[in-house]
């Protein structure tokens, strides 16, 4: 089967990322451009939005890691120590740390056009056997591409364009639809869309314990389940909190689909960023 | 496989952190230490990497159960965030399993302090790859139960000093592998590759305390001397973000990444 993806009108496509590998399939590097959609309230791109980042560059570099095998996601980690500003472009440089048997283990170095960190990532994958409606790494591995289309871009708030209700926010439920914007090619919530959830949910729940406006600046992701029907719905537990920062854990379910487990996410959340 | 091990098993490290173990329902493991002199930091609380090994023994020995008939499980990622001091003890180190997939288990952890009023302590993530051991996994009595040895906490050593820890640089620690260290499959306990993280940050920022683990373990460290190099990605309000990547210097190969808050 050859499907198309992503469709034109796809959060892969409106982020405007844009990708070059090297020849050897050890190192990728992705831009993206940050616009005032992918912000927060206080003016720098959501964890979520790099997770985003992180997670195509990666898992295109992981895939071609693993020819001919395939891959599954099991974990993606940021950290951030920098805040990114509309109008400034974050380069995320992937490499290769393990390409084994059963695993790969991708490291991803975020900076800004100075030169300067502005966070780091891992990506860590299951390798599978090949399936037929897997996409073909040759055609994932141009040298240099991107997917956006001519008009590709959010036109509202990220938040908004994944539709995200709250419904309690002292617990930290959220709802998100799963929507043909935000399918990745198995037909499920994309990963970085997964991440970009649980950042809204742990913020909004280490808002309201906190009072302070918080922003999350660590996600550990670990995927345990396809989220398909949807919505996908939220609960936090707040770990704990302190001047200035604080600590949640984060479970996602598919609301539609018995509650399946899907994720499992520690986040930690700081002050603005510099 | 139930009851006290001897010294020499490969499970010096278990007992070297005084972590007893009970299997109290399918996929549920529950483990509880004392926290010995030798477990403390400069502060006066247990060390994270104390920690992280407890996490990494609970929740490891969880997950070759869950493994269990098909195979055993090594660990590949260990994440935990540190939520409170725990200084008097007792601790008890929750684990369930969240997913047992074909190819590996994915354990969840908490560490409460029995002490201070059941207070969360730390909280954590244990992802293993499912591996068939040479010999076949290991048999165990079930329901588990595993005791430290008797006289586990008295005139044990620092962490520091157990493990010998020595500078080999600004920001760089170094170790050799020892009989005691090494795990039932011969190579380097995660939890003492955990310990040289948190050593290793602490060294590299003056005294930090950490509070924040990602733990990926690449590759095995057999030979040694095992060097851990860090380097500081940046500074925020909650502290300083460092990479810390360890090597095994005798087989000339990085073995695990970890990147590290430290307060």
């Amino acid at each position: 089967m050859t499907a198309v993806y992503p469709p034109d009108k796809h959060l892969l496509r409106d982020l405007r990322f844009s990708f070059e590998h090297d020849d050897e399939g050890r190192r990728s590097r992705a831009w993206m451009p940050v616009v005032t959609e992918l912000c927060t309230d206080l003016g720098a791109a959501r964890a979520g939005a790099l997770a985003t980042l992180v997670d195509v560059v990666g898992g295109g570099l992981a895939a071609s890691a693993a020819s001919p095998g395939w891959i599954a996601t099991a974990d993606l980690t940021v950290h951030l120590v920098r805040a990114s500003r509309p109008g400034s472009v974050v380069e995320a440089r992937a490499q290769v740390l393990r390409a084994g048997r059963t695993t790969v283990v991708i490291e991803v170095a975020l900076v800004d056009e100075r030169e300067r960190n502005i966070g780091l990532a891992t990506m860590s994958f299951a390798v599978l056997p090949r399936r037929d409606s897997n996409p073909e790494v040759t055609t994932v591995r141009q040298s240099s591409s991107t997917m956006a289309l001519t008009g590709s871009r959010l036109t509202r708030p990220l938040t908004d364009e994944l539709g995200v209700h709250v419904r309690d926010a002292d617990r930290g439920e959220i709802d998100a639809p799963v929507s043909e914007w935000v399918l990745n090619s198995m037909g499920a919530m994309q990963g970085g869309v997964v991440a970009t959830v649980a950042e809204i949910a742990a913020e909004t729940a280490l808002r309201a314990a906190t009072g302070e406006a918080l922003v999350v600046s660590d996600l550990y992701v670990t995927y345990l389940g396809f989220g398909r029907v949807g919505p996908v719905r939220s609960s936090v537990d707040v770990l704990g909190s302190g001047a200035g920062h604080g600590a949640a854990r984060v479970e996602l379910v598919d609301a539609g689909a018995e509650n399946r487990q899907m994720t499992v996410v520690l986040a930690a959340a700081t002050r603005e960023l510099e | 496989m139930n009851g006290v091990d001897k010294s020499g098993s490969g499970r010096d490290v278990g007992h070297y952190m005084g972590v007893t173990m009970r299997e109290v329902a399918e996929l549920q493991l529950v483990g509880r230490a004392n926290i010995g002199a030798h477990l403390l930091g400069p502060g006066g609380d247990i060390r994270t990497g104390a920690l992280l090994t407890m996490l990494d023994n609970v929740g490891g020995l969880n997950g070759g159960l869950a493994a269990l008939p098909d195979g055993w499980v090594v660990s590949t990622n260990l994440a935990a965030r540190v939520v409170a001091p725990a200084c008097t003890g007792p601790v008890r180190i929750e684990s369930r399993v969240l997913r047992r997939g074909r190819n590996n288990v994915v354990t969840s952890m908490q560490i409460f302090e029995e002490g201070a009023a059941d207070a969360l302590v730390a909280s954590g993530v244990l992802t293993s790859a499912i591996l068939v051991p040479e010999n076949g996994p290991p048999q165990w009595s079930r329901p588990v139960v595993l005791d430290s040895l008797p006289e586990v906490l008295q005139s044990l050593p620092a962490i520091p000093d157990w493990l010998g820890v020595r500078p080999a640089g600004d920001h760089e620690l170094e170790i050799d592998i020892t009989a005691e260290t090494r795990n039932p499959w011969g190579i380097l306990h995660g939890g003492v590759v955990a310990s040289l993280v948190d050593l290793t940050a602490e060294h590299a920022t003056a005294g930090g305390r950490t509070t924040d683990v990602v733990l990926h373990f690449l590759a095995p460290n057999r030979v040694g001397p095992v060097r851990a190099y860090a380097r500081v990605i940046g500074r925020r309000s909650d502290g300083t973000v460092l990479r810390i990547e360890v090597r095994d210097e005798g087989a000339d190969r990085t073995t695990a990444l970890a990147i590290v808050t430290c307060r």
